[in-house]
This record gives C-alpha cells, sequence and structure tokens, in this order.
C-alpha cells in the first residue's frame, strides 16, 4: 500500500473523521514529547518546581488518551473501517496505550528530578543521563515523524536505535554501581538515577512500539517478534510481490 | 471579403464552370457535375485530415503547405499556438525565479490549506522545520510541528506576535519563531531562527540570577556583624549614626538583590502562571493589617474588599502584586492622607486597585513607570528605601496571569494604580455539590470550568 492510498475514500467525512484523530494523536505525542524533554531539563538543572509541574501534568497525558480512545470507539462503531483504514485505528489505539505508558515514566522522572534537586548535583552534572535523554527524545520524536507520514522505513530505523539505548542503558548502570562501591554515601542518589534511566529505557522501548506500529499501518505486517533484519527482509517480499 | 475566400470562391466557380463545359461538350452534364464536386469534396476532406493531425502532433511536426482557406486556418492557429508558448515559457521563468528567491529566503515560508496543510515550503523551512519534499505535500503541519505551544496558536486565529517553539532535529537544538499570516483562503507560515537571540536573553538572564545569588551570603555577614556592633557599648555615641545608616543601606541593598532574584524567578518560569485557587479578599485584609501595623503612624489605609471574589492563580505572585502596589502608595502618600484599596469582580474580570492622595507622577514618567530602576526622582526614591524593582515585579507577575496595569495620576493630588485580571482566571461558584471548580485539562487553553468531581 502507497501512503497516498490512505487520503482516498469515498466518504469524505470518514476521511476527515480519520485525520482529525490522527492529528489528536500527533498532538498528545507532541506534548508527551515536551513533557520528556522538560523533565530530562528539570533533572539536569536541578530545578524542583518544573519537576513537580511535570509530573503533576501527567493528568492531562491520561485525559488525551481517554479523549482519543473514545474518539476511535465512536469511528470503529459508525463506520466501521475495514482493511486499511483498520489497521491505522489499530494502530492508533495502540500507539495511544504507549504513548500514555511514556506519559507515566515521565511523571516517575518528575518526581525524581524534584526529589534529586535538594542533594549535590554530581561532578559530571548528569552527563550520561543526558546523553541517553537526548537519544530517548529523539528516538519519539523520529517514531511519530514517521508514524505522521507513514514512513515505514523510517520507522524500522527507529526501531532499530533502540539497541543503542539497551547500550547506553547497561553502560551507566555498570557505572553507577562502580561509583557505589568507590563512595557508599552515592548509594542513595545513584539509587534514583537509575529509577530514572530505567525509565528512560523504557520510553525508548516505548518508541521503538510506535515504530512497529508504524510498519503494521503501513504494511499489515506484525514485526512486533521478529529481528528487525527478518522484518525488513519481509516487508521487502511483499512490496515485491504486489508489483510483480 | 478577404483574399483568401475569393481565391478559393473563384477556385470553385473554376471548377464548376470547367465541369460544365465538359459536360456540354461530352453531354451527362450531372455525371461531370458530380465528379468535380466529389473531387472538390475529397481534396477538403483530405486538407481537414492534414490540418488534425498536425494539430494533434504540432509540437514537433513542421504544417502542412495549404494553400487558401486552410492555409489561413493554419497560420491563425499556429500564431495562437506561438502566443501561448510564449506566455507559458514567461510564467515558467516566473515561477523559477520565485523558487529561486524563496529559497534564497533565510526565513522557511509554508504556505498553508485553509485546513492547515501543507502546499509548498521553501528550502529554508524544509531545512528549519524538518519537512521533506513531496512526502510532506498535504500533510497537516501540525502533524509535524507539534509543540504544544504551536498547537494552541493554531486553534487560535494566529496572527499577532506568534509563537517560539523548541525543536530538535538531527542532533540540533533550534528556537524558532512561528507567525501565521493569513492570505485570502490560504495561510502563510513564517518561521526564523531565534536560537542566538533567545540564548543571549537566557544568559542574560542567568547571569543577574546569579550575580543576585552570589551577592547574598556576603550581605548576610555584613548586616549580621553590623547588628553585633550598634548593641556594642565599647563603641562612642558618634559610631551609632553611622551604624544606623550602615544597617539601612544593607537592608536595602538585600531587598534590591531579593527583588532580582523574584523577577528573574518570574522571567525564567514559564508563560502562564498555575490555577491555584487563591483567597483574595483574606490574602488582601491580612496585608492591609500588615501594612497599617508596620507603618502606625503612616497614611490612613481604608479597604473597599468584595467579599466571595477569588482568583484561579499563584498565591505567592498574587500576593508579591498587591504588597508592592500597597508599600508603593503607602511610601508616596503623607500622613494625612488616604490610601484605597479596592478589589471587585465583574463580568470583565476581577480588579485590584490601590488609589492614594499623594504626591502623584506627572504624565511623562507614566509609559516608563515598569521598567527596571526607573525613578521619578532619584534622590527621594532612595531615601524612601526602594529598591526599584517593585513595579516591573508587579507587572511581570501580572502578565503571568494574563492581566494588565493600568496607571492613573493627576500630578499633587495621588495616582491609582489598578491591576486587571481577565475573567478566565476568575474562581466561578459552581452550585452543583457534586461538581467542582477545576483547570480545563486541554493544554493551551488555560482556561477552568465546573467539572465533575473525582
Amino acid at each position: 500500500m502507497e501512503p497516498a492510498d490512505l487520503g482516498q475514500h469515498i466518504s469524505r467525512r470518514f476521511n476527515e473523521d480519520m485525520e482529525r484523530v490522527r492529528t489528536r494523536v500527533m498532538q498528545m505525542g507532541g506534548f508527551v514529547e515536551q513533557q520528556l524533554q522538560q523533565a530530562i531539563n528539570a533533572l539536569v538543572a536541578g530545578d524542583s518546581e518544573l519537576g513537580e509541574q511535570i509530573a503533576r501534568d501527567d493528568y492531562k497525558v491520561n485525559q488525551m488518551e481517554v479523549a482519543i480512545d473514545e474518539e476511535c470507539g465512536r469511528i470503529l462503531a459508525t463506520r466501521q473501517p475495514t482493511a486499511s483504514d483498520l489497521r491505522v485505528m489499530v494502530a492508533i489505539i495502540k500507539t495511544i496505550t504507549d504513548l500514555e505508558r511514556i506519559g507515566d515514566e515521565v511523571e516517575k522522572v518528575g518526581f525524581i528530578a524534584a526529589r534529586l534537586a535538594t542533594m549535590e548535583t554530581p561532578a559530571d552534572h548528569y552527563r550520561a543521563i543526558r546523553h541517553l535523554g537526548r537519544l530517548v527524545t529523539e528516538m519519539l520524536h523520529d517514531a511519530l515523524h514517521a508514524f505522521a507520514r507513514l514512513d515505514a522505513e523510517e520507522a524500522i530505523a527507529v526501531a532499530r536505535r533502540d539497541r543503542n539505548v539497551d547500550l547506553e542503558y547497561e553502560a551507566i548502570q555498570r557505572q553507577s554501581i562502580t561509583f557505589m562501591m568507590e563512595d557508599p554515601r552515592q548509594i542513595r542518589r545513584a539509587l534514583e538515577v537509575m529509577w530514572v534511566v530505567r525509565a528512560l529505557e523504557r520510553i525508548g522501548d516505548h518508541a521503538k512500539n510506535i515504530g512497529e506500529y508504524t510498519v503494521y499501518m503501513v504494511h499489515g505486517k506484525d514485526i512486533r517478534h521478529l529481528s528487525l533484519d527478518d522484518a525488513e527482509r519481509q516487508i521487502r517480499e511483499s512490496a515485491q510481490e504486489r508489483q510483480g | 471579403m478577404s483574399p483568401a475566400w475569393s481565391f478559393a470562391l473563384a477556385r470553385l466557380a473554376l471548377a464548376l464552370a470547367v465541369a460544365i463545359a465538359l459536360g456540354l461538350i461530352f453531354g451527362q452534364l450531372a455525371l461531370w457535375l458530380a465528379l468535380v464536386l466529389g473531387g472538390t469534396l475529397a481534396w477538403q476532406y483530405a486538407n481537414l485530415y492534414r490540418l488534425q493531425r498536425w494539430l494533434r502532433f504540432r509540437s514537433h511536426e513542421d504544417p502542412p503547405d495549404l494553400s487558401g482557406v486552410w492555409g489561413d486556418v493554419i497560420a491563425l492557429v499556429g500564431r495562437i499556438y506561438r502566443r501561448k508558448q510564449f506566455h507559458k515559457r514567461r510564467v515558467r521563468q516566473l515561477l523559477r525565479e520565485f523558487r529561486r528567491l524563496s529559497a534564497a529566503l533565510p526565513d522557511g515560508v509554508v504556505l498553508l490549506s485553509a485546513r492547515r496543510e501543507i502546499l509548498w515550503f521553501n528550502r529554508a523551512a524544509a531545512s528549519l522545520l524538518g519537512l521533506r519534499r513531496k512526502l510532506d505535500f498535504g500533510m497537516p503541519i501540525a502533524n509535524l510541528v507539534r509543540d504544544p505551544a504551536f498547537a494552541g496558536y493554531l486553534e487560535g486565529a494566529g496572527g499577532g506576535p506568534g509563537v517560539v517553539v523548541r525543536l530538535h532535529d538531527q542532533g540540533v537544538d533550534r528556537s524558532l519563531a512561528l507567525i501565521l499570516v493569513t492570505a485570502g483562503a490560504q495561510q502563510l507560515l513564517l518561521a526564523r531562527d531565534v536560537t542566538r537571540e533567545l540564548d543571549v536573553l537566557e544568559m542574560r538572564k542567568d547571569f543577574v540570577a546569579n550575580a543576585s545569588h552570589e551577592l547574598r551570603s556576603p550581605l548576610t555577614v555584613i548586616a549580621g556583624y553590623l547588628e553585633a556592633l550598634e548593641d556594642e557599648p565599647g563603641l562612642g555615641a558618634d559610631w551609632q549614626g553611622p551604624l544606623a545608616d550602615m544597617r539601612r543601606q544593607a537592608e536595602r541593598m538585600r531587598r534590591i538583590v531579593d527583588d532580582l532574584l523574584e523577577l528573574s524567578r518570574l522571567e525564567s518560569r514559564g508563560e502562564e502562571a498555575p490555577l491555584e485557587p487563591v483567597d483574595m479578599p483574606a490574602l488582601l485584609a491580612q496585608l492591609a493589617r500588615e501594612t497599617q501595623a508596620a507603618a502606625p503612624a503612616g497614611p490612613r489605609l481604608a479597604s473597599e474588599i468584595e467579599a466571595g471574589c477569588k482568583l484561579l492563580g499563584s498565591a505567592h505572585e498574587l500576593q508579591s502584586i498587591a504588597a508592592n502596589l500597597l508599600s508603593n502608595a503607602v511610601k508616596y502618600t503623607p500622613e494625612t492622607g488616604t490610601v484605597t484599596l479596592r478589589w471587585s469582580c465583574d463580568a470583565a474580570g476581577a480588579h485590584l486597585s490601590v488609589a492614594d492622595t499623594g504626591i502623584g507622577i506627572a504624565a511623562e514618567h507614566l509609559p516608563r513607570l515598569t521598567e527596571r530602576f526607573y525613578r521619578v526622582d532619584r534622590g527621594r526614591s532612595r531615601d524612601s528605601g526602594g529598591s526599584g524593582l517593585g513595579l516591573s515585579i508587579v507587572k511581570h507577575a501580572l502578565q503571568r496571569h494574563g492581566g494588565r496595569l493600568e496607571i492613573t495620576s493627576v500630578e499633587g493630588q495621588g495616582a491609582t494604580f489598578t491591576a486587571h485580571f481577565p475573567a478566565r482566571r476568575l474562581q466561578q461558584i459552581c452550585n452543583n455539590p457534586g461538581l467542582q471548580y477545576a483547570p480545563t485539562p486541554e493544554t493551551g487553553t488555560g482556561g477552568a470550568a465546573c467539572t465533575e468531581r473525582d
């Protein structure tokens, strides 16, 4: 299926409904992106007020999820979409669940940022977390872009980047253990930091999931439990079949 | 009659004459007429065929060489065709020049449909907003520029001073100022990179905040020792005056530093103050009591406070607005004067007004009053011990509540400072006990409404 096919419907109203719900998903994504960015900023800058604000605002993400979910239910019930339209609806419903989970992880980071603000900033100014945070925010950003553009190739590229996040996660974990052994007074903070790192790693997983839903939406292939190389090959084959 | 038609008619007449002549010579007039007319018809059809063929392949075939009316028709068609080609070339050239020009523009330009879908964008927009040619045409712009501030801006009519969003694309962080301009059914989105400007602004804010913070600790030490010295019996009486002076100045410096910190705190927070319910009547009554108690010999303080008129905002900032206005009024009003504190609500919003019968302010100073460290009368203001930042703080805190400050004054007769708060910041009473008044969840609207209790 070519991305342009999604734009052709007999019913214009239906088309508009779909577009609107897609834009709302993107808006929800945008809000989550901003929350994530600011949570990392709050942590690095030691801004407890900002951290608390972010944790408080998580209810907005939840409300958006509920609203979009209801809208999707309404479309499914009244329009009864089939084929590619149905895939879009399924992908949307799954994506907002992952976005909501990202919101929960961000809330966690916000709380911890507020708590860590009272403690001394480490000598490296959370360099490792900044790096991991950057990796994860870019993944989420690109996953949402791929979702908006129905760009399966980009989506797979995003899913591939989850490996880097995992590697970084392990590296920080090892580093933290070293810190804790060197200086037991650091243990409390190091444990808090590990929660943040863990949350960021989970956000990377959710961004990967969004990439996979995009592939499903565009190609109708479920690549969730395949290795990414297999997934790419399958997609290429099915694309060739259609052409040949 | 044009020569072509005369020639054609003459040729037809000649053919008929020949047919009649031949018919008369050889007999069978009808047969000869039919033969000649049939031949003419065939010739015309042949010409029509050649004309049609040429029109179809005219771009790479020379026009057929025909005489008479057919030649005229071909010449006319050729002329129209050439003229059209000329215009097409001109339009194409203009378009190319326009494209080249728009590509050279340092600002991003995106053409949007009435439904905010991307129709066209220039090269700068592609790199600033991370748009991709072809792929992104027809896509709602909100799907790609997802900053909540921009979404809120799009929901409104656009225009105005625009909105600043932070984008990170391909590892680069950028701050962009976006403005939506409406032109007929279509809209133009202008994007400008303001990263450097904002960074400079940020640096200035950070510097002020850090410098004030660093000044605070040495000041505390100085003030502490001065206080200890005043109680020291060993010092002669002639030291008491200078010491009291030093204490006062140290106290003033502390106030300036505190106000600078407060101001930079207000600036570094987001655009909008939170929506927490604040009991303004209680807050103001308390403040009036404190002010009167702090200056019992000062001017008379009258308050007219409307009960039950509450606001949604930050208690700390609202307190700071009222305290600054009130202390200013008390400072500039003689002991025989009156300061009136008013608080009221109506359909337009809430109004906090502080009126005094003091020295007043000359009209030329009014527009500059809220500038930092602006003094109407340098000597006098210093004596009164103000930091010179009070009204700046009021202005900033008010802006964060969506409000504005109105100042009216007649020199020598007093001044009135009124802080207007918008109606959406009013806390309305929800009559139904099952409902509560709470901020509305939609991002960017910043309103509140009666909603179901959790």
